[in-house]
């Protein structure tokens, strides 16, 4: 680096304003062709610069200053070609794109070195290094002026047939299964029967395994504590009534107006629910996204989101009160709306925090919930043993008062607003809704 | 005497498919003398599923753990932890909005001083983070958590802030918090006990960046001293590679990089820059100077010995490139400089070896083929006979050229036309052959080249043909130069100068800043003169043939005292 004296080096700009300005027209005024790597210029195969971006591209005429010492070319006459008075400047319009993108000198200072500046290039814009060179860039980017792109877009995620078939399918089987129950006696019923709970048990697991209900987390088994639910809902007001009074002398004959009657009509409509809520999920996790994007603090996102939670957890209970009014009519079976919806209510809350990663509070509300159904109907059976009959008590005056159905509907009346009260708290920040690398 | 290293490698040696694998397979297998622990972190499912390389018994110890995945365990922290993990991260954090290291090089007077401060502030709140992983774990769910990101925003929206951090929107927000979780998962390994990096004389970094950070914290918590090696330098490669996040989060995580590289060259005993372009990135990052010591990378010369010691082979009137198709090695110029070429000296041909990478080298060499048809018409030795093209465009593997070294040896002139390059191997290879080289002046070339081969400016296909047509005309300056090359190559760019300058520096560590321990009884009380002398002499003490007891001496207590390591209590390493 000892004889840069020797090189063709642009001239200072005495007065940087008017020259720039004057540059500034004379750029304008060009067609400007920016190159942006070597290979454009090589398939231009141009070996001589014809516009003004090019031509400020100072190259020193070949000259004996070799860094190596060894002489290889002897001087020649540099072709006239005008060079800006202001050799940077030039060199920023080039790399205008990576001198707006720089969020520091050092970066520019990455991009020129990836285009081949090197120091020796730097020398010719009078500077000891790159890293000076980029720092005059980064310093001479207007950046006052320039608005802040837009936010791009998060990636939301698409509705996909795929899922969507898969949380139709609990529903369709379950509907089969009922039809098979209505059509069949004796041992096929209970054959079909087992077939039918099976095959729901299965289709449920595989639609919770993609779609927007699907889970990325570790998370606790809470399948047991649901099939729990579920069976309670189908058995349990039952066998809380023949227990209540006495009963039950026999195991359910499979129909409604059994000493032990089925429930079928709000299984079938929570089956039948699983489309819903899995939509509900999804439009969440839409405009969910769209708020993230669009909002500027936390505390933005959280006021945003608080409506569109409660608002979809409505539309939910809302298409399952539909649901479970046609499968009631469709069944002719007893409306058992407050159970239903508060055991809906539970299971879509305590499965869209685990979707969202929190694991913990579901887990345990479930535990809780199916604790107290299970405690009722343990304490009216063992109620009959003598000296325990004041156990029944307060489960015989529950049911006295508001009928079988009112230890379900407390019970998961208790554990839904606990999760909701959650749900309010945690859905609604922002780290919860990150995981954008889902792939439904 | 027998030095226990540390090497730690994030996508690197252990792994078939590793980045930096020949040259630490190389160090490893070259340093038969001492003792190799190698800590890996892998970069991919598919990298740890490929498996490792075959490990020469030095190594006595692999440990790995991903980088690619976190578990969060279940710890659920405690108000204490609580407020210790909200404290270190909310100060990292601030750090971090309020700018990173990278203006600290120009800096001066009173802002040296506070950039020193927050250099400080950096690495305290970057130790507090690892130390309250140690003791409470549970750390990636805590850098997850919601407290993270309110942290990062009250440091975004606080005074003092960086304008692009100030504008940060909660997306850039949620994408920076993760980022910095996907870079701190090293502060969550079980490395840093006594039984584990606090058990090795010295820790190797084998790159910047995550493989520097357990290093740092095995020299924060037992004092073992670092060696940082860096071929390309990281955050350099972070600013290339990370283009298409939004303003926010790449000042960030430019800060966070820019603070984490500042931090492993204060800390570091040592920083092995691979090239003067690298070191002249860690100068600037902050290294000192007193530190740096140049190790180029090294390279197997056997291959090349058979043509390097036969000049004479051959021949005089070709022009040879040889390197992977790409863009930036600007083909088109050296097309057009053998144009020139022809024009003084027609006789010349010019081999074109080697093959496209990706779609675009593919594309460029389409491009480049159909150039030469252009510039250069077949021609034929008469009348009768059938003619070629003097150009020639040929892989390596095909019958005329079977091995890189036959490449070289097919042409009398290496040719390097690059517009942009970083360790100009296919130079180096020239060199070991012999061969006289014209080059480009970019990246490393003239630190390589030194006097021994022509350098000419890059996109200046005039002066490249002026170069060649000197060195065709003038055989006897091809072979002084060639020869010159192959000397000078031999003494820098060998395997055995690398392993051996690592060695060196090894020993020079290890005796500068030796690492004390203190043994421990039994009872856990410090054992005077525990660690005999022995262990700081050459070869193994440990194995019983090296095992010298003077006649009459006092007999060995039976009970062989034990190394802290082996004990659950750690502070005896300080």
């Amino acid at each position: 680096m000892s004889g840069l004296g020797g090189l063709d080096r642009p001239g200072a700009p005495a007065s940087p304003g008017a020259w720039d300005e004057r540059s500034e027209e004379w750029l304008a005024t060009e067609t400007l062709v920016p190159e942006t790597d070597a290979a454009e210029t090589g398939v231009a195969g141009t070996p001589v610069a014809e516009t003004g971006v090019r031509e400020s591209r100072v190259d020193a005429p070949p000259t004996s200053q070799e860094p190596t010492g060894s002489r290889t070319t002897a001087p020649r006459p540099t072709p006239t070609r005008r060079t800006g008075a202001d050799p940077v400047k030039a060199l920023m319009h080039r790399h205008r794109d990576l001198c707006e993108r720089a969020v520091d000198p050092l970066e520019i200072a990455a991009g020129l070195e990836a285009h081949g500046v090197t120091d020796r290039t730097a020398a010719r814009f009078l500077h000891r290094d790159v890293f000076s060179l980029a720092e005059e860039m980064y310093a001479r980017v207007a950046r006052d002026g320039e608005t802040p792109p837009s936010p791009p877009r998060l990636p939301t995620p698409r509705a996909r047939a795929d899922w969507i078939l898969l949380t139709l399918l609990p529903g369709a089987l379950c509907a089969a299964a009922v039809t098979a129950l209505h059509l069949t006696h004796g041992q096929s019923r209970l054959i079909a029967a087992a077939a039918g709970a099976l095959a729901v048990t299965l289709a449920l697991r595989s639609a919770l395994a993609r779609g927007p209900l699907a889970t990325t987390h570790a998370t606790r088994p809470t399948a047991t504590r649901t099939c729990w639910l579920l069976a309670y809902a189908l058995l349990g007001d039952g066998l809380l009534q023949a227990a209540a009074t006495g009963g039950p002398d026999t195991l359910p004959t499979g129909t409604a107006d059994g000493p032990w009657p089925l429930t079928t009509a709000p299984v079938l409509a929570l089956a039948l629910s699983c489309a819903p809520a899995a939509w509900c999920a999804h439009v969440l996790a839409v405009r969910a996204r769209r708020k993230l994007s669009a909002s500027r603090a936390l505390e933005d996102f959280a006021t945003a989101v608080k409506p569109l939670l409660l608002g979809t957890f409505a539309l939910y209970l809302g298409a399952l009160t539909a649901l479970l009014t046609l499968t009631t009519t469709a069944l002719d079976e007893p409306a058992a709306f407050p159970q239903t919806l508060t055991l809906g209510a539970l299971l879509l809350l305590a499965r869209l925090l685990t979707t969202h990663g929190f694991t913990h509070a579901p887990a345990l509300v479930l535990t809780a919930t199916v604790t107290a159904e299970a405690t009722a109907l343990t304490a009216l059976f063992t109620a009959r043993l003598p000296g325990c009959a004041w156990l029944a008590t307060p489960v015989q005056s529950l049911i006295d008062a508001w009928g079988p159905a009112a230890i379900p509907t407390i019970a998961c009346g208790v554990g839904a607003s606990t999760l909701l009260l959650h749900a309010a708290r945690t859905l609604t920040r922002a780290s919860a809704h990150t995981t954008a690398d889902q792939s439904w | 005497m027998l030095v226990r290293i540390g090497l730690i490698a994030e996508g690197g040696y252990p792994y078939v498919n590793g980045d930096a694998r020949l040259w630490c397979d190389r160090l490893v297998r070259g340093l038969g003398q001492h003792e190799f622990d190698i800590y890996a972190l892998s970069r991919s499912e598919r990298q740890e599923d490929e498996g490792w390389v075959p490990l020469p018994p030095q190594v006595s110890r692999v440990r790995t753990a991903p980088l690619w995945t976190a578990e969060e365990d279940s710890v659920v922290y405690g108000r204490r932890a609580r407020r210790r993990f909200a404290e270190c991260y909310g100060e990292l954090v601030a750090v971090l909005c309020a700018g990173g290291a990278g203006g600290a090089g120009g800096a001066s007077g009173a802002s040296e001083d506070t950039s020193a401060i927050e250099a400080d502030r950096f690495g305290n709140a970057l130790y507090g983070l690892a130390e309250l992983a140690r003791d409470e774990g549970g750390l990636v769910g805590a850098l997850r958590s919601e407290a993270a990101v309110r942290a990062l925003e009250r440091a975004c929206r606080a005074r003092g802030a960086l304008r692009t951090a100030r504008e940060a929107r909660v997306p850039d927000l949620l994408a920076f918090a993760a980022h910095l979780e996907r870079a701190l998962r090293p502060l969550s390994l079980d490395w840093y006990e006594d039984d584990n990096l606090g058990s090795v004389d010295l820790c190797h970094a084998a790159s910047g960046g995550s493989a520097a950070l357990p290093g740092l914290l095995a020299h924060h918590f037992c004092g073992v001293p670092l060696l940082l090696t860096e071929y390309g330098v990281r955050l350099r490669t972070h600013y290339l590679a990370a283009t298409d996040s939004s303003p926010a989060v790449r000042s960030l995580l430019a800060a966070f990089h820019g603070r984490l590289a500042a931090e492993t060259y204060a800390r570091a005993a040592l920083v092995t820059p691979g090239n003067a372009h690298a070191r002249r990135w860690q100068e600037r990052c902050g290294a000192d100077r007193a530190k740096l010591r140049t190790v180029y990378p090294g390279m197997d010369a056997s291959r090349f010995a058979e043509v390097g010691e036969a000049p004479e082979c051959a021949d005089p009137d070709t022009l040879v490139w040889v390197g992977r198709v790409e863009p930036t090695k600007d083909l088109v110029s050296l097309l057009h400089a053998v144009a020139e070429v022809r024009k003084e000296e027609p006789k010349t041909r010019l081999r074109i070896i080697g093959t496209p990478s990706g779609p675009e080298g593919a594309a460029y060499l389409g491009h480049c083929r159909a150039l030469a048809a252009q510039l250069f018409p077949d021609e034929a030795e008469g009348p009768h006979t059938v003619g070629d093209n003097p150009v020639s465009f040929e892989e390596i593997g095909s019958p005329e050229i079977p091995t890189l070294a036959d490449a070289y040896a097919a042409g009398g002139v290496a040719v390097l036309s690059s517009v942009v390059e970083g360790f100009p191997i296919s130079l180096v290879e020239a060199m070991f052959c012999g061969r006289v080289t014209v080059s480009t002046d970019v990246g490393a070339v003239v630190e390589v080249i030194g006097g021994t081969g022509l350098v000419v400016p890059p996109r200046n296909p005039r002066a490249l043909a002026e170069a060649c047509v000197a060195l065709l005309r003038d055989p006897e300056r091809r072979e002084r130069l060639g020869a010159a090359a192959r000397a000078r190559a031999l003494e820098l760019f060998t395997v055995e100068q690398n392993v051996a300058a690592f060695h060196g520096i090894y020993l020079e560590i290890v005796s500068r800043t030796p690492v004390r321990r203190v043994v421990l009884n039994g009872a856990g009380a410090p054992l005077p003169f525990a660690v005999p002398a022995e262990a700081h002499v050459p070869g193994r003490w440990t194995e019983r043939s090296a095992r010298l007891v003077a006649r009459g001496g006092p007999a060995r207590p039976t009970d062989a005292p034990v190394r802290a390591g082996a004990l659950p209590r750690t502070e005896a390493a300080r």
